[in-house]
Formats: structure tokens, C-alpha cells, sequence
């Protein structure tokens, strides 16, 4: 053999080009995998980068150059510590805020921070307000008038300048604020430019007021939210801790934010790993056509080999087609991602809305890192899935001639290492998923792991079925029933793996719709259980599944004393620190269980029952907690006491039960309401349940309340069976995300397992001729094209009900614990594994049309011509 | 004292500089464009104004006077450590309402108010040449400022002027690196000004201010000024003046003077000329000769002469001010020539104008005298 006299691969790429041009269908197959993985990827990437980068962006316009806070529990921090410090301690570098979220009809009925400041302390904290124009002038310019106004009029409001342009309200225009249903007419005063992208952006979802028109429409007399400080040194901070009362607390805004934004990483990494199985997916579907491009190839290779090509050239020459096709489909998949990643965003807040945090998000923030990402990884899938057929090109010697049944030997020698491929990687995963602790991503890389391996051993379990339907399909069809399964068997190096990736698809949507499933009956269940109480009542709130604010005493006393409640049952709810978790957390303090004594418990002390439970919390310092709260502080059993902070400094809870809760994945805590409110001076209701009279009607009840508070829009006024309704919408739109992606996931399974099955048979066109000149009818050509692709969805369809169950069992079991501390009650319908085979079959025999009816129209003479 | 006209051009300026200078690096330049918009904007009609003679009563005025638009408790002082080494202090604080009061309502939030306060502190180290000059601004409301008359007590957060129990006063500003921190005692009784305390500064009725002064208070206390602390002594002379729109048109600036001689009959001197735009003195410019008893003169704009001597050029705005002056009145037989203690006493904070300590010397009827004070001259501008 002579060795070329030159490395280049520019000859050989130019080969490539020509097959290109001629046969485009296995390149543009190739660039599909990779640009539906891509997008997928780059769509949650961006949706939640977006969702990141907003919530970030507010934090940091709102922090500004803060690096410290004071924040106490509910009811806020008294103002005269802020006037201590600026008296006492003489410390400017701090700022007072009043702030709550309203929403604004006006601007789409979205949730706006209203942020209430005072200018004079602002300088050194934000400067935005620097640039109030009067919307006429130049952007920037600075306007007095304005300013009077802000500070010395009762409701006025600085905006974004594009917000209120965006929604047609001018300068002085006037628009309502809604604040747990209460209303306000504010008029806009003046109008904020900031001359910056990110400014405009983080302003977008904020209105500003002076502190004192703040306080009045949030009814905060007398309080600040927070006192934003600037802190230097240690003897600053030493000088300002000495004089917080109990209940007040310095917090580092850093490390505050950090903690808030962490609340979403699980659930953002759930849905990270739903969109890179779209990427597994289209790995075999990459690994598919290059194996294809490679055997159809080996003719012309073995003539380059010859030639004195070397095998190493022949590795590279495929690597580098990948490369190139795999940077086209990546860039189709970024356009297509950030199309997508704009629906995506809108049902990614809305969970974020009502689980975690308010954050308003008006677009998708396209960042360039996870563009970056998502190329990296479209090229990376590609040159891993185009690695093995790689190596077959290099290995092709210049004698191995036509035989294409080389590869398909080698398969089969292969079958056994599958198998244990698969034991292995099952051992693997399970291993990774039995670590202890809490981390997600080797519980994602145990399922990945199990996941790959089902789809190894799909070779092994398609011969094994094949062989087996041999006889049957003969006894249904004849001799074409014969043909089919072998055929399958035969050209196995490419039919297993089209099955392998329809199989993956499949067995993620069995997976994922019984997690879903699942869920949703245990928490209907768990509402049958828990809400026991016939009518509920609350405030309205900016977000759904989130008490804000609280009921007016004289509606309580009004509706506690109605005619026909014979009990009733109040809840304060508030976010309370806890110096043992370092996060805030959700307290509610209750008087009575609105489930009787109906709800199931996680955990109880040895020999109580639920009276005992309830007589702890009403008479003494006992709390319960939510298994959330315990399986994300991975508490042991039975809990310590918990410490949260008070007004009177930190107060230890003995725990008296552990109960399923799936309000809130971040845990929460319940004591008596005497308990409560003698540890926070906070007498506010939150809440209401009734329970009336058994010859009541509640529906009539609540007819008669609603018309009663008719002029309060500040109260929602529920029946047991319509709250029940409100929750389970609830539930629904938070996994609207998740069933986004499972169908998505679908659709690319769909379209790629389509075009893998359509190239398999478009391919067999050589072989089709040979059988048409031998006698085969065209309807029977068109019977053995259905009857292959039947037979291989109806294997992927088998082989997914095993995988996915497999999937569902550690979503539900692991993933769904480590990430929300929620247990969840295997639900198995036959629906969902019906469902997987239907979808399999059907993509598969509608695989079979397009090239069935191309191949009717070939001539037989050239087909059967070699080329 | 007579910084009315100007000074509310000064304040409406500061204010809007204030918001202004953390955003842009133009600070002064569209802020003082927009400073007639700022006056003008609110109608000073709805103010009360300064009309009647006599009207001054102690202690019911020490306190704030909200119906007026514009006020300022004014204290300068001339300090010496046991050394004999000089200082000079300014620490104002001023009150400028944006709108006249309104009844409060029920569930009105304590923050609201039309009420901004603001101070300047300013530390002259004539020794070491060196000039350090603050600001504070904070509404008039939530306690974070104002005013009380018994006991008295004028403060903006931490910087204040308190009596004490025994009839004292104590005055402490803190801007981190300089600070001061003096006890005052009154030695006079408080000087009114003008026609028993209404001071005229334009021929329109109203174009006037209350205003009186306690001067001559005995001071002692500390000046800090980085790592050092001094023990100082010396006088203060302190302004209390309230008033509503008192500048006329054409009015561009004023300079006035405080001075205590050294004399027996420790005579005192205000005086003060409104600069009109035609070059022209604004004819309601006026003094205070001040005897010994507190009893004064009121003297015209015809009765003396300021004249000019010498000029300075602020390396930091450019703006040239008068830095050695020529005072003569012939009616009490006074001449005088005088000039800055040192000459870099420009206060650049949101509002720039010069306030600082001088001395003077001359005769009195024939008999040397020394005097020291403070300056003040405001509506300079760059040429």
C-alpha cells in the first residue's frame, strides 16, 4: 500500500458532497436527529435561563448595591428601627422598603412588585430613579416636578417608560392596582428610562412608589418590609446587630437570593433531564443514519482503500461528515429552540408562580451560553453516535467487497455482549440510585444508565421475538408473514437500532404519564382525605396556590358566626426564617384540622393518634411537619425539635407528627394558632374553613356569603367540591410543563422514528427489485412493508412497557422524593401502557407508506441494476 | 440674613441635584436648568409670608414654621485649639416644603409629607488649608427630621442641635472622617433683624423674611478631623430665618457677612447685598450694627459700602468669588479691610457656592479693631 502523499481530507469530503447531492435523504435525516435533540435542549435550557436571568435580574435592579439586609417575620420590622438607625448610629448606607406584589389590570393582569423607597436614602443603594423623564424630553432627563409629586402625592407610580408605552398608558395616565383584591387608582407620574437592556429588563416587572404611598396601598402603616444596608466592615455590622430587636434579622442579600433562586433547581433539573432524553433519542437516530452512510459506503471504501486511502482517513472522513451535519442540524435546532423556548417560558413561570416565587417574565432571554451548550451538545451526540460506525469505516479493508452481511455477523456476535451490556448498566443504575443522599443528578444518571441499557438489549430481545413470530406470522400470512420477521432479523445493525430509539420514546412517555398519573391520584386522594371542612375562605392572591395577605376580623367574626356553621377552623400563613435550614419557611398557625381526623400521617410518636396530635398543637409549644420539610432537610425520625425564629429570638418546636403534605415541595410547619400568635404578636387570619350543619346546603351557603361580601373582591369564597376543582387545576397547569415536554418528547420520537423506519425501507429498494422480478405482486410488496414495520413498533411497543414501568417506578420513587419530598402511590393504568403501544405501532406502519408507495413506482429493472 | 433670593434657588438646585448626580456625571447642568421649572411649579401663594413687623416671639420661634416655604437654622463659628490653631465650621440645616401642609387623614402613612430637609456641614482646617464640606437630605417626616421649639431641637437624623437641661445647646455632626461635636451657650439676648425681626429683601410686600440671631454663643467643644481629634473654643453666630418667595426678579445672587470685633463693646456686624443682574444692589439690602446688649442699628443699603479687593478662582467649578473686600459706614465710622482665612471655602455638594471664615481689620471710630466671621456668596457662576 502507498501512503498518501498528502493528509488532506478535502478529496474524500468532496466524495461525500456527491453522495449529498445525490441521495440527500440519509444527510438530511442525519441534521434532523440533531436539530430536534438540539431544540428540545435548547428550549428548556432557554426557558429556564429566562425564568433564572428575570428572577435575577429583579433581585439585583431591587438589591442594587445592598450587601446587607434587615428582614423579620410576618407583619414586617418596625420603621423606628430604621429611624434608631439613621439617629442613632448616624447610618446612612441604609435605605427603608415597603414592597408586596399587586397585580395591574392594566399591564395583562400580571403580578407586579410595587417596591415602595425613599428617595432620599436611595442614592447609594439604586440610581434609576435618577432618570425620571417626564416622557418627553430626553431619555434620562431629570425631572423635578416629578419628583414632587412622587413624594407628596398620595398614589403616585414610576414605571418602566416602555411598559406603560407597550400597554397605552401616558403620562399621568391612571391605572389600578390590585392588591389581594383590593383596588387602588394610581396615576403615573413619572416615567423610568434606564439606558440599559438589562435595567430595562429587570425594571419591567416593577413599579415604584414613594415608601409612603407604599405603605398606604399595602396597608403597612407603620412598617417596613426590609432595610436595605451597605456594610463595610465588621465593626458596622456588630454596631447595627446590637440594636435588632428579637424577630429582626441581617441577612446577607447573596446569600438570600442564592437561596431563593436554589428553591427551583430541582425542578428546573427535571425538566434539564426530560429534554436531554429528546437527545437520546436523536443519538440513535444519528447512530442509525451514519451506520447507514457507512454500510452503504463499504464498496466505495473498500475501492479507497485500494487506492491507498487509510483507514485512519476513512475514521476521520466520517467524523468530520458528522461534524459538519451535526453543525447544521445544531443551528437549525437553535432557531427552532428559541421558538419553542417562548411557549416553554410561559408554563415554566407559571409553575414558578404558584411553587416557588413571583417572578414576571415578558420574554425569552436568549443567552448565548446555552446556545453554545446546545451546539456543543448536538456535535458531541453526533461524534458518539457516529464513533462506532467510525470505527467500522476504518476497519474496512480493501478486500471486504460487497458482503454487506459483514456488519450484520458482527451483530449478531454481538447479541450476547448486549445482553450483559444491559445487566451491567441496570446493575449500574440501580447502584447510582441506591447511593445515598439526596443528589439529583446521579439519581438521573442511574435512570439514564438503566434507560441506555434497555435499549441495548433491544437486539437480543428483537431476534428472540422474531424467531419466535416466525411461526405464527407464517400460520397468519404465508410465505411474506415468514419473510418479514427475518428480514428484521437480518438486517438487525439498523432495524434494532430504529427499534431501539421508538422503544426509549415510547417507554419515557409510559414513564413520565404514570409518574403524572400517579401523582395526580394520590393528590386527589390526599385532598379527599385532608379537606373535610364545607366551605373554605381566603384572600385573593397575586398567584394561584399562595396565601397572601389576610381576611378582614370583621368578615371572620361575620362568617364564623353564620347561620348554620356549626365550626370552623382558621389558619395564619406566613413565611417565618428558620436559623436551623437558613431559608424561610412556611408556618401556618391553626386552631382545629380541617380533615377530622381523616388525614394520613407519615409519622407519629409511638402510641398517639390524631386526637393527640391536635390536643399537642392547641395546648402546647407541638408543631407537625410537612415529609416534604423532612425529606429535604433529610431529618431523621423521630425529629428533633425545630427551631425558628421569633419575636422573641429562636424558639425550639418539638415535632408531635409528620404529615403528607404536596402544597408546597419547600416544606412546611403547623402549631396552634395560640401558639402562633404569642411567639410572632401576629393576630391576622389567613384563612377560613367552616363545616355547617348536616341539613345545610354549602352551595347555597356560599351563594348566600358571596352575595353578602358582594362589594369585597378581596375575598375567595369556596365550596368543598369547587376548592377540591380550584386544586386540582392547580396541579394541572403546574404539570402542564411536564406534559409540554412528554408530548414533545413524543413528537420527536415520532418524526425521527418515522424517518429512521422510511430510510430502512427506502434503502431496501435493491432487494424489493430483486423480490418484485422474482413474482412478488405489489400488493404484496406493500403486505411485507407493513408487516416489518408492524413487527418492529410492535416490539418497541413490548419492549417500552417493561422500560417504562421501570422509568415510572424510579420517578416516582426516587427522582420525585430526592427532588420534591413528595411520596407518591403507584397508580398503573393499562391506558398508559395501551397508549405506548398504539403510538409505537402507528409511527411504525405510517413509516411504511411513503416508501411503499415510492417503491411501487420503481422500475425493476434499474432497481436490480448494482450501482 | 439675606441668602433668601438665592437660596432657594440653592435648595430648589440641591434637591434636584441630589437625584440627579448619582445617575449622570452632568450634575449641575440640567439640574439647575430645571430649578425654575421647580419653583414655579408650585404656587407659593398658598405660603405664608413675611409681613409684619415685630412678629418674632422666644421661644414659640425657635421651632419649625411649616406654613412657610423655606427655612434654615444657619450656625458659623470661629474655633481655636489650645495651640491656637484655627478652624472654621457651617452646619445648616434647611427645611423647603413642596407644598403647604394638609390635614392628615386617618390611615395616611407617617413617611408622607411635602416637607424635605437637608444640612451642610462644612470643616475649615485653616492650618492644613483643607476644606471638607457634607450633605444630608431626609424628609420631614417618620421623625427622621425637623424641628421642635421647647425644648429646642432642630436635627436631620443623627446631625443636630439639642438644648440641654441646663439652657445649653449641643450641636453634633458626624460625616465619618470629620465630625464636630460643640457645647453653645447663649450670651445675648437674640438680635432681630430689619424692622423688628422682618427682614425686607425686595420692594414687593412679602419679599421678606423673619429672621433673627443668637450671637456671639460661647463654643466649646471638638473638631475631628481624621485620626485627629482638637479641643477647641471659639464663638458661633447662629441665623434663623424663614420666609416665602423673597427674591425679586433680577435678582442673581447675594454676599453677606457676620462679624464679631474684639472690642469692649463687643460690637457686632450682619450685612447683607442682593446682586442684581444689571450690576446694580438690590436697594432692600441691609445691615445690624449689634451693641453689646443685643440692641441693633438697622442700617440701609445706602449707609455702607462693600467694595472688592481682591478675587479667587475655585480650581474644582472655576468660579471666580470676591476674596478681599473694602467695608466702609460712615455713620458708626467703620472701615474695614478683610479677606478669607484661607481661600478654598467652596462648598461643591448638590448646590456650589462659598462659605467660609475671614477676618478683618480697620478702625472703629478711630480705634483699631479686629473682627473675624464668616462670608457667604452665592449666585457665582464660571465665567
Amino acid at each position: 500500500m502507498i501512503e498518501p502523499t498528502s493528509t488532506s481530507l478535502w478529496p474524500l469530503l468532496m466524495t461525500s458532497m456527491r453522495r449529498a447531492t445525490r441521495r440527500p435523504f440519509q444527510y438530511v435525516l442525519f441534521v434532523l436527529g440533531v436539530a430536534l435533540g438540539v431544540a428540545m435542549m435548547v428550549s428548556v435550557d432557554l426557558a429556564n435561563g429566562s425564568a433564572t436571568k428575570a428572577f435575577q435580574l429583579s433581585t439585583d435592579a431591587i438589591t442594587g448595591r445592598a450587601t446587607h439586609r434587615l428582614v423579620s417575620g410576618p407583619g414586617g420590622i418596625d420603621q423606628e428601627l430604621y429611624v434608631q438607625l439613621r439617629r442613632e448610629l448616624g447610618y446612612t448606607n441604609s435605605a427603608p422598603l415597603v414592597d408586596g406584589y399587586v397585580n395591574i389590570p392594566e399591564f395583562g393582569d400580571q403580578p407586579f412588585r410595587l417596591f415602595g423607597v425613599d428617595p432620599f436614602a436611595e442614592p447609594p443603594f439604586r440610581s434609576y430613579l435618577g432618570g425620571v423623564g417626564a416622557g418627553d424630553g430626553g431619555p434620562g432627563q431629570f425631572n423635578p416636578n416629578a419628583l414632587t409629586t412622587f413624594l407628596s402625592e398620595p398614589n403616585s407610580l414610576f414605571v418602566l417608560s416602555s411598559l406603560a408605552a407597550e400597554n397605552g398608558i401616558p403620562l399621568g395616565g391612571e391605572i389600578t392596582l390590585d392588591r389581594a383584591g383590593e383596588m387602588t387608582t394610581v396615576t403615573i407620574a413619572g416615567l423610568l428610562d434606564p439606558q440599559d437592556e438589562s435595567n430595562q429588563r429587570a425594571l419591567s416587572g416593577i413599579v415604584f412608589a414613594d415608601i409612603s404611598t407604599a405603605q398606604e396601598i399595602l396597608r403597612m402603616q407603620g412598617k417596613l418590609t426590609t432595610i436595605d444596608l451597605i456594610i463595610e466592615d465588621e465593626a458596622d455590622q456588630a454596631a447595627i446587630e446590637a440594636i435588632l430587636p428579637d424577630g429582626v434579622r441581617l441577612e446577607n442579600t447573596a446569600a438570600s437570593s442564592n437561596a431563593i433562586q436554589q428553591m427551583t433547581a430541582a425542578f428546573e433539573l427535571n425538566l434539564t433531564a426530560l429534554s436531554l432524553l429528546a437527545l437520546l433519542v436523536g443519538m440513535f437516530l444519528i447512530y442509525n443514519t451514519v451506520t447507514f452512510s457507512v454500510v452503504q459506503r463499504r464498496p466505495m471504501f473498500a475501492i479507497l482503500r485500494c487506492l491507498g486511502v487509510t483507514g485512519g482517513q476513512l475514521f476521520q472522513l466520517i467524523l468530520v461528515e458528522a461534524v459538519i451535519l451535526s453543525l447544521l442540524g445544531s443551528l437549525i435546532g437553535l432557531v427552532l429552540g428559541v421558538i419553542l423556548g417562548r411557549s416553554l417560558i410561559v408554563l415554566i413561570t407559571q409553575t414558578i408562580n404558584s411553587f416557588y416565587f413571583v417572578v414576571n417574565v415578558r420574554s425569552v432571554i436568549v443567552d448565548p451560553w446555552s446556545l453554545g451548550k446546545g451546539v456543543f451538545f448536538g456535535v458531541a451526540a453526533a461524534l458518539i453516535a457516529s464513533f462506532f460506525p467510525a470505527l467500522e469505516a476504518y476497519r474496512t479493508t480493501p478486500g471486504s467487497g460487497l458482503r454487506r452481511s459483514t456488519l450484520e455477523s458482527k451483530v449478531e456476535g454481538l447479541l450476547p455482549k448486549l445482553f450483559g451490556a444491559w445487566i451491567i448498566l441496570c446493575a449500574i443504575g440501580a447502584g447510582l440510585l441506591a447511593l445515598p443522599g439526596r443528589n439529583l443528578i446521579v439519581a438521573f444518571a442511574g435512570l439514564f444508565a438503566i434507560l441506555i441499557g434497555f435499549a441495548l438489549v433491544t437486539p437480543p430481545v428483537t431476534v428472540t421475538l422474531m424467531n419466535w413470530a416466525v411461526r405464527p406470522m407464517n400460520a397468519l400470512f404465508g410465505a411474506i408473514g415468514r419473510m418479514a420477521p427475518r428480514d428484521i432479523t437480518r438486517s438487525l445493525s439498523r432495524t434494532s437500532v430504529a427499534i431501539a430509539a421508538l422503544m426509549t420514546a415510547v417507554s419515557v412517555i409510559v414513564g413520565v404519564s404514570i409518574m403524572i398519573g400517579s401523582f395526580r391520584g394520590t393528590v386527589v386522594q390526599w385532598l379527599d382525605q385532608t379537606l373535610q371542612a364545607d366551605i373554605f375562605i381566603s384572600p385573593t392572591s397575586a398567584t394561584a396556590n399562595r396565601v397572601e395577605g389576610s381576611l378582614n376580623p370583621e368578615v371572620v367574626s361575620a362568617l364564623t358566626e353564620w347561620e348554620g356553621v356549626t365550626a370552623s377552623s382558621t389558619a395564619r400563613v406566613v413565611q417565618v426564617f428558620s436559623p436551623q435550614f437558613d431559608r424561610p419557611i412556611t408556618v401556618a398557625g391553626v386552631n382545629g384540622d380541617v380533615s377530622q381526623g381523616q388525614r394520613p400521617y407519615a409519622w407519629l410518636p409511638d402510641g398517639w393518634d390524631h386526637d393527640d396530635v391536635w390536643n399537642a398543637l392547641a395546648t402546647g409549644d407541638g408543631v407537625i411537619l410537612s415529609e416534604p420539610l423532612v425529606l429535604r432537610e433529610e431529618l431523621s425520625y423521630p425529629p428533633e425539635p425545630i427551631t425558628l425564629e421569633t419575636n422573641q429570638g429562636a424558639v425550639d418546636f418539638p415535632v408531635v407528627a409528620v404529615m403528607y403534605d404536596y402544597s408546597s415541595d419547600q416544606g412546611m410547619i403547623w402549631m396552634g394558632s395560640d401558639n402562633y400568635q404569642a411567639k410572632w404578636n401576629d393576630t391576622e387570619i389567613s384563612t377560613i374553613a367552616l363545616f355547617i350543619d348536616e341539613n345545610g346546603n354549602p352551595d347555597d351557603m356560599v351563594d348566600d356569603m358571596r352575595r353578602t361580601f358582594a362589594g369585597r373582591q378581596d375575598l375567595v369564597i369556596n365550596s368543598n367540591r369547587s376548592l377540591r376543582e380550584t386544586s386540582i387545576d392547580i396541579f394541572d397547569q403546574t404539570f402542564a410543563i411536564t406534559s409540554a415536554l412528554r408530548l414533545l418528547a413524543t413528537i420527536v420520537a415520532f418524526i425521527g422514528v418515522l424517518s429512521a423506519l422510511m430510510s430502512l425501507q427506502l434503502e431496501r429498494k435493491r432487494e424489493l427489485g430483486v423480490l418484485r422480478a422474482t413474482g412478488m405482486t405489489l400488493r404484496q410488496m406493500w403486505q411485507l412493508s407493513f408487516l416489518e414495520t408492524g413487527l418492529m413498533g410492535l416490539v418497541a411497543g413490548l419492549i417500552a412497557i417493561p422500560t417504562g414501568f421501570v422509568l415510572a417506578w424510579v420517578l416516582i420513587y426516587v427522582i420525585n422524593v430526592r427532588s420534591f419530598g413528595w411520596t407518591l402511590q403507584m397508580d398503573l393504568q393499562p391506558a398508559y401502557f395501551l397508549q405506548a403501544l398504539a403510538v409505537a405501532l402507528v409511527a411504525a406502519l405510517l413509516a411504511a407508506i411513503y416508501p411503499s408507495f415510492k417503491l411501487g413506482q420503481m422500475i425493476i429493472a434499474s432497481a436490480i441494476r448494482s450501482d | 440674613m439675606k441668602r433668601t433670593l438665592i437660596f432657594v434657588a440653592v435648595i430648589a438646585v440641591a434637591i434636584a441635584g441630589y437625584f440627579f448626580y448619582q445617575s449622570q456625571s452632568a450634575v449641575a447642568v440640567p439640574a439647575a436648568a430645571s430649578v425654575t421649572e421647580f419653583l414655579s411649579g408650585e404656587s407659593s401663594d398658598a405660603f405664608a409670608r413675611a409681613t409684619v413687623p415685630n412678629n418674632i416671639e422666644f421661644p414659640r420661634d425657635l421651632g419649625s414654621h411649616p406654613d412657610y416655604q423655606t427655612e434654615w437654622w444657619y450656625y458659623t463659628g470661629n474655633l481655636k485649639d489650645e495651640t491656637g490653631r484655627e478652624f472654621g465650621y457651617q452646619f445648616t440645616i434647611f427645611r423647603q416644603a413642596m407644598a403647604p401642609e394638609s390635614e392628615r387623614t386617618a390611615d395616611e402613612s407617617e413617611w408622607r409629607t411635602s416637607q424635605i430637609w437637608f444640612a451642610h456641614f462644612a470643616i475649615s482646617d485653616i492650618e492644613d488649608g483643607e476644606f471638607y464640606a457634607f450633605e444630608k437630605f431626609s424628609r420631614g417626616a417618620a421623625g427622621l427630621a425637623g424641628a421642635t421649639a421647647e425644648p429646642y431641637h432642630v436635627w436631620i437624623e443623627d446631625w443636630q442641635v439639642e438644648e440641654q437641661a441646663d439652657g445649653r445647646v449641643h450641636m453634633t455632626a458626624d460625616a465619618g472622617e470629620i465630625a464636630l461635636d460643640l457645647m453653645l451657650t447663649q450670651t445675648r439676648p437674640p438680635v432681630l433683624h430689619g424692622l423688628g425681626g422682618l427682614s425686607q429683601k425686595g420692594p414687593t410686600e412679602g419679599n421678606a423674611s423673619y429672621y433673627y440671631s443668637l450671637i456671639d454663643q460661647t463654643s466649646v467643644g471638638t473638631v475631628r478631623i481624621k485620626d485627629e481629634t482638637f479641643s477647641v473654643e471659639g464663638h458661633s453666630w447662629k441665623d434663623h430665618e424663614y420666609s416665602t418667595s423673597v427674591l425679586e426678579e433680577g435678582a442673581t445672587g447675594w454676599d453677606w457677612v457676620s462679624l464679631q470685633f474684639d472690642n469692649n463693646a463687643k460690637n457686632a456686624l450682619m450685612l447683607f447685598q442682593i446682586r442684581r443682574d444689571d450690576g446694580s444692589v438690590q436697594p432692600e439690602s441691609s445691615a445690624s450694627w449689634i451693641e453689646s446688649d443685643g440692641s441693633n442699628s438697622y442700617l440701609k443699603a445706602e449707609d455702607f459700602e462693600l467694595e472688592i479687593t481682591d478675587w479667587w478662582t475655585s480650581d474644582a467649578t472655576g468660579i471666580e468669588y470676591p476674596a478681599g473686600w473694602r467695608l466702609t459706614i460712615p455713620e458708626i465710622d467703620l472701615e474695614l479691610t478683610g479677606s478669607p482665612k484661607m481661600n478654598n471655602q467652596e462648598l461643591v455638594v448638590s448646590a456650589v457656592y462659598w462659605e467660609g471664615a475671614v477676618e478683618f481689620e480697620g478702625t472703629l471710630a478711630g480705634e483699631p479693631v479686629t473682627a473675624e466671621g464668616y462670608f457667604e456668596l452665592t449666585g457665582y457662576t464660571a465665567p
